[in-house]
Order: structure tokens, then sequence, then C-alpha cells
């Protein structure tokens, strides 16, 4: 206001002198604080987290620092993402492939020093499915033995009671042994037992603070990391677990994990080396791809992960399956690939990206302006007379924002309808989604196994990932008749036909498409950032070439 | 000697100052462009006026991140929409969000001043209390509670009472309320001075005896003499809302896509600059319009004030 102060000085001297007084103790107080130690690795993570609780997460930023906190019966290999032995030391599988035996290792305990049984185990999932809860991963524990009637609360016809925990097919035989039942022969159910839903969670800590068990010290975690901090927009800080079973393994100390959401952001402080490595999929610098690609530090893969808009089926007129048919033919997906994200991505038709061994995808709605436009007459809007502005979410990214600007001229120039942005943080974006308090919104799903069921069965009418309201009597009979097939080729077929009617016959979605993975870290400098199918990066392997440690750095001064 | 009144002298002595006067021109030139602006992208215009002209602010094009050249005189952004026109509808919501916040202070300052002025007494004291309070309250922080706090719930009601179309304009009404309602205390403080001094003159007893009520004694023969000091006031105030909202803007809480104002387009720039490549003129054209046109103003309401007030 330094117009004002010119020619009113006298007027101005409160509100002069109190900036002044705030400057003075802005600098007295970044003055104060004491210098951190640098931590072996600083990695740009993506949003800030809605929690660390593995049970509750759904989002990649999220469940990357979760899955360093807490670990499952089996684990991710860093190298291709395939399940290999992680709390359970090996496990027995009966002919049918119903039932799973998993032996615990015998060393293994909380980062408190308490032991972790099978009960544990039990309690953990238990707490997954239990509807209190409100995990909206419930939908991963389905194939154990009355998980989905334990959750969605239903009445037992024999006994006339409610499912309750007791019913679901998860028990310890012995201290060391936990026994799973499931509801059919499900190939992925190893991968699943390495997902952060399924992690195993600290009962005593929980059943003691309630939802508050995150910012109790000390929280005993099960995995190879202990939270050190974590300051909100700041970084979430993470040291290795010394009781963790491997930690001969771990190859570092201290890590922090740094919330982003601007990709310049990222960008500069990894180019002035405050950072090491950038890994989120909406960290990517889209704009300067043409150039970065020939750098040695950018790494791009292939991996699972599909851009798509849900619409909001409970609200007009996207209850319309032509109205959604409409909005998805005039996207011009080839328009936003080579000129927004720009990094060699694939367009798509459909949800299931391609790299599913013996799955191919349907061929979903292509681009036919023509075709939309007739549609939406047919809908009642003719050159989108009388349609409502509705509005698009998402959250806040550069490229987020660019697409939603292209959508919205789309959808302006070919049907003649409004859109209006909204455009929130990650926190906010969730739930808005969750309660589907949207339009229709930005999505994107990763994979979290190698089988089409992992995209495929988040739309089934109970699953907390839905956030559609989409409800399909015959989808749900599909999918579930899928996961009951033993015969690979069968059950590829059935699967096949439920996706038609996701993509082609009754869209809730309109895909825009399949990710392309970038990483940016040195080799020279940092190794064990493995590029796989499902964009997963254990922290653990994570390697300092240059072998300056904080343990080191601490030791010298 | 030939006799002049007031304002006729005011407007010679201004003419005098040469910075004031290129300035409105300025300004005068700018306010042109963009009131006539969306009248160029029209098909009749298509063949008279050069190219560089004719674009609209919200049509992409294949023209991805061109720099300046003869078609796209100020580049395009990655959308390929043409910068000089986003510029221009930027100015638009920028200067329309600097007058009205404006006017908002002017209409609460002037009154909440000569009131207290004039009045008197307890009333003044405690009107002008009230001023000292909020005159100590940080008033950008004041605007982004405001901003952030109420404005879910306005745009629910909005959007029940009168329909989502209305409510997208929600956060502009927020801007001009929020904006407006901290800048009027200068104003309140010169007024109520203004009004002070004023009251006791002998033309206002005059206008008593002959049995003037209050209200006409206020506004028929203390404010019209105000009016200079208050002209030179609310035209310095103006480039100071127009940075304010680019502040806010910048700052993510000001106005939402699909508009644009100057602060939302430096800061879509400012996240252009990297040591990879930087598009220089995402960032250097709004911003060096913005400065300059904040400059002009301020000399402009300078040169007014001098104009009006010689001794000042």
């Amino acid at each position: 206001m330094a117009f004002v102060t010119a020619s009113l000085k006298q007027a101005n001297w409160i509100r002069r002198w109190a900036v002044a007084a705030c400057a003075v103790l802005a600098i007295w107080a970044t003055g104060c604080g004491h210098k951190e130690e640098r931590a072996d690795l600083v990695i740009m993570n993506g949003a800030e987290p809605e929690s660390l609780d593995p049970t509750i997460v759904t989002g990649q930023p999220d469940g990357r620092v979760a899955g360093a906190l807490f670990e499952g019966l089996t684990r991710f290999n860093p190298k291709n993402a395939k399940p290999i032995p992680g709390l359970a030391e090996r496990w027995d599988i009966s002919e049918d492939g119903q039932t799973y035996t998993f032996h615990l290792r015998p060393n293994i305990v909380w980062s408190t020093g308490e032991p972790i049984t099978a009960d544990d185990v039990v309690y953990s999932w238990r707490r997954a499915l239990d509807p209190l809860t409100a995990s909206d991963y419930a939908g991963q524990l389905y194939y154990i033995k009355n998980g989905e009637n334990f959750n969605t609360g239903k009445t037992n016809a024999a006994t006339g009671n409610r499912y309750v925990k007791e019913d679901v097919g998860v028990e310890a035989i012995d201290p060391r042994t936990v026994k799973v039942l499931l509801e059919g022969p499900t190939p992925f159910f190893l991968d699943l037992c390495a997902f952060r839903t399924l992690a195993i969670v600290p009962r005593q800590a929980i059943e003691k603070h309630g939802d508050r068990w995150l910012m109790e010290r000390p929280m005993p975690t099960s995995g190879p990391y202990t939270l050190e901090f974590w300051r909100i927009h700041d970084r979430i800080r993470v040291r290795k677990n010394p009781r963790y079973w491997d930690a001969a393994n771990i190859q570092n100390e201290l890590i922090d994990l740094l919330p982003a959401e601007s990709a310049n952001t990222a960008l500069n402080l990894y180019l002035s080396g405050e950072a090491d490595v950038i890994w989120d999929k909406n960290l990517v610098p889209s704009e300067l791809m043409d150039v970065l690609k020939g750098r040695p530090y950018v790494h791009t893969y292939d991996y699972l992960g599909t851009y798509f808009v849900r619409f909001n089926i409970t609200r007009k007129p996207f209850d319309d399956v032509r109205v959604r048919k409409a909005l998805s033919l005039v996207l011009d997906k080839k328009r936003i690939v080579e000129r927004i994200t720009r990094s060699g991505e694939k367009i798509a038709t459909c949800l299931t990206p391609p790299g599913m061994e013996g799955y191919t995808s349907p061929e979903g709605l292509g681009y036919d302006p023509e075709q939309a436009r007739k549609l939406l007459a047919e809908a009642g809007y003719p050159g989108g007379k009388g349609f409502p502005t509705f509005n698009y979410l998402f959250n806040t990214s550069e490229m987020h924002k660019q697409v939603a600007v292209e959508l919205q001229e789309m959808w302006k120039k070919e049907l003649g309808i409004n859109m209006e942005l909204r455009q929130t943080e990650w926190k906010v974006y969730l739930s808005s989604q969750s309660q589907l308090d949207y339009d229709t919104t930005r999505s994107s799903w990763i994979g979290d196994y190698v089988d089409p069921n992992t995209f495929l069965d988040m739309f089934m009418s109970g699953n907390g990932n839905n956030r559609t309201g989409w409800k399909n009597p015959k989808y749900d009979d599909l999918i579930r008749q899928a996961n009951q097939e033993r015969d690979p080729v069968k059950r590829a077929k059935i699967l096949y036909d439920a996706e038609v009617l996701l993509v082609r016959e009754d869209p809730p979605i309109a895909p825009l498409f399949f990710y392309i993975g970038v990483n940016i870290f040195d080799p020279a400098k940092v190794e064990g950032v493995h590029q796989n199918l499902l964009d997963e990066h254990p922290l653990w392997p994570l390697k300092r070439k240059d072998g300056r440690t904080a343990a080191k750095a601490a030791a010298a001064k | 000697m030939e006799s002049l009144s007031p304002n006729q002298r005011a407007w010679r002595r201004f003419k005098q100052n040469r910075p004031a006067v290129v300035s409105l021109w300025f300004v005068g030139v700018l306010g042109l462009f963009v009131l006539l602006w969306p009248l160029f992208s029209r098909p009749a215009f298509a063949n008279i006026l050069p190219i560089g002209l004719t674009h609209s602010a919200v049509k992409g094009s294949d023209a991805q991140y061109s720099p300046p050249t003869l078609t796209h005189w100020f580049g395009t952004d990655i959308h390929g929409r043409d910068q000089l026109s986003r510029i221009m509808s930027g100015a638009r919501v920028s200067i329309l969000v600097g007058i009205v916040g404006a006017l908002v202070s002017l209409v609460i300052g002037v009154l909440w001043g000569a009131i207290a002025g004039y009045v008197g007494g307890w009333w003044d004291g405690a009107m002008m209390r009230f001023v000292d309070i909020l005159y100590s309250l940080p008033s950008i922080v004041f605007v982004i509670v405001l901003i952030t706090t109420l404005e879910e719930l306005a745009k629910g009601w909005l959007t029940q009472k009168l329909g989502a179309n209305v409510a997208q304009y929600c956060r502009m009404l927020f801007l001009f309320v929020g904006i407006g309602a901290v800048s009027w205390l200068t104003m309140a403080r010169i007024v109520r001075g203004q009004v002070l001094t004023l009251k006791n003159r002998n033309f206002v007893d005059a206008s008593r005896s002959l049995g003037a009520g209050h209200t006409r004694i206020l506004f028929r023969h203390i404010l019209p003499n105000v009016i200079g000091i208050i002209i030179v006031y609310i035209t310095l105030t103006v480039p100071s809302v127009i940075l304010y909202e680019s502040f806010l803007s910048y700052l993510g809480l000001g106005i939402q896509p699909p508009f644009a104002s100057w602060g939302s387009l430096i800061a879509e720039g400012a996240g252009q600059l990297n040591p990879v490549r930087v598009y220089w003129w995402l960032i250097v054209y709004p911003a060096v319009t913005l400065v300059t046109t904040l400059l002009a103003l301020n000399f402009f309401g300078d040169g007014l004030r001098d104009a009006f007030d010689p001794r000042g």
C-alpha cells in the first residue's frame, strides 16, 4: 500500500509499525529455528497426505508413507512389485486355492519392542472391515470369507443375526500362525497382503488412544521405519526402525518426504539440490517434458495407471446415460496427451490399461462429436440448451488445471454446455469425491496388483472407491462371478463383459489416457528407485551412492 | 486578470503537471481499449484491424506457447490462448474490482467519517476508536479469513436462491465486499477531519439559522466542500485495491478460472519460472501491464491532489 502511505503518512503509521513488528518477529522466529540435520534422502512425495493410517489412506502419496511405517504379511519386491515374504516368512495354500495358512516370522516385534502376533493380524484385518472404521478400501478384504457381509452389515440368513467381526474368515491358530478362508480362489490374494489396507497396525495404541493414535508418541510401527515427525505442509520425516526384522537391509537412516502440489516447485527444489528424488505422478513438469526427456536424471516407464473423469450419477443431468456418453464422445484425447501431458501417454477409451497378462480391454467410446450432439438432443438438451452449468472438481495441480481448461473448451465448443472449474486441495478433493459432492471430477487409478480386478472391482455398487453413485447389478454379478472362476481364460472373458458395461454401454466414467511414469533422480547419486508396473517405490532399498548419510554428517560435526 | 473558479484553477495546475497528464492519457487509452476489446473479435472487424487485436481470450488454438509474433503480439499460453487478449480481459476484472472496491470504500468511508465528524462528542469518539481497532488488524489477513470461512456458505445459499449461474460470481462479490470493507478506513478519517473544520464555519451557521435540518446541512453544504479531496483519495484507492486483488489472486484466493485477472495471470506466469526453460512472455507482459497501470493511476491521483490542494 505504498501509494497510500506516500500521500497520507501520518494516518498510516500504526499499520506501518504493525508490519515492521511482524517482519521483525518473522526474522527472529526463523533465526531461532534450530538447524535441522539434512536427511539422507529428500523425496518430493506429492500432495500433503490425508492420513497415515494404512487402513484409511487411499491416495498414492499417503500410501507411500503408510507403507513405510506398516507392513503386511507380504511386501512388494521393489524391482517388479511382485509379493515377497513380509511379516510372514512362508505360507501354505490349499488345493482349491481358498485357504491360506500364513506362518509369521519368529523374530518380529513392534518398533516399541512388543512381539507382533497372529492376534495382531486378525485384529488389523477385522478393523479394516469394521463399518465403524469406514475404510474406503475395505473392498480389498471382500475376498475373505464374510468380509463383505460384515462390512456392509448384512444379516446371516442361517442364524438371523447380523454378521459380526468373529464371522470374518481369519483366525489365529497359534501366536505365529494365521489361517485365512476366502470366498473364492483369488489369484491375487498374496498381492493384496502386501497392500497397505491389509497392513498390520498396533492394536494397543489404537485401543488406548482411539482416533488420535497417529499423534501419540511413541507410535509402534510394524514396517521398516518409525515416524519421526509429521509437520503439515512442511515434511514427514521417517527414521529406520532398528527392530524391523530386515533392518540389516535398510539402505538409509533418515528420509524426508516433502509435500508439494506444484511440479515447478518440485523441479526447482530438485535442480537446486534441496531434493534428491521426485516420484509422484502429479509432480511431472509436463510443459518441460520435451526438453527434460533427454536428460539423464529423467526416467520414464509404463505402469498401470489411468486418468479419467467421473460423473456423479446421483445428480441431474448425469443420471442420464445419454448425457454421459455425449460428454465422453467429444473428448479430443489426442489433443490432451500431445499438448498438455506431453510425456508420451497413450490415449484411453477403457479403464484397464494394457500390460495385464491374459487380458485385453474392450474398445470404449471414441471421438464422435456428431453422435454426441445427437445423444444430447435426445436427452432433451439440443445444442446444449437448458443444460445446467456444472462443476468439475480437481485437486490443485498445474496439469490438472490445464486438462480442466481443455475439457471446458471441448464441452463448450462441441456441445454448447458450460462447465465451471472447482479447484481444491487434496484432502478436500478426496472427501468431496467420497461424499459425492461434485458434478464431474478428475480421477485417476493406479493398479494395486497386476490383475484387471484392481481396476474393475472399484465400480461395484458397495465399493468405497466407486465414488460415482453408479449401481449396476449386472456389473456386480459379473465381477463376483469372475472371482469365483478358476479358469483364467473364462475369467478374462467375464471381466471383459463387465468392462464393456463400464466403458461402453452404461459408462459412469470417461477415460482420458494411460499414465506414463516419470521419476526424477540422478542415478549417479541415488540408487534403489525401481520402476515397476504398480508405481510402487518402497523406501528401504533407497541408497545414496556418494555415501553421505545423516549419521556420518553428525559424526563429522 | 481574468477571474477563475477554484475548479478551473485546479484544472490549469493539473495540466502543468506533465507526468499526471501523460498518466491520464495512458489510463484513458487503456480503458478505451479494455472496453472495446470484446468488439474486436467480431467478424466485422476481421479485415479492418491487425490480426493481433482480434483474438478471443477464452478460445484455444493450435499455436501452443508461441513467443510474441505478428499474429500473437504478446505470445500464447499452453492452450494456445492469445496472451494480449488474456491481459485485456484480465484488465476488465482487475479494473472492475478496483473501481467497485473503491466505490464500496467511498460509500462506507464518507458516511462513517461525515457522521462521526458532524455528530461529534461521544459518538465521534466511539466511531473513530472502532476505525482505530480495524486499522490495527492486518487487512489482507482479514480478507483471506473472510473468503475462506464464509465463501462456501454464501455460495451454497446463492446456488439455492438464485441458481448456479449467479453463484459462480460469488468470489467476485466477495472480493468487492471484502476489499471494500478494509479500504474505507483512511477515507473515513480524512472526511471526518474535513467535516470537523467545516461544521463550525459561518455558512453552516447561516444555513442552520435559516432552519435547515441536519441531513440537508451535511449533504448540501458540507459534503460538496469535501468532494475535491474525496475524488483525490478515491483515485489513489483504485490502484491499491487492484494491487490487493492481484495479491489475493496470486495466492489463489482471488478470481477463479475461467475468469482471469492480472494477478492470476502473473501467478500463472510465475509458475513457469524454472532453470530449464522460461516462457518469459507469460510473466513479463502481465507484470509490466500491472506495474505501468498502477504507476499511472498513482501519478494521476498525485497530480489531482496537487492541483486541488497546492499546499499539500
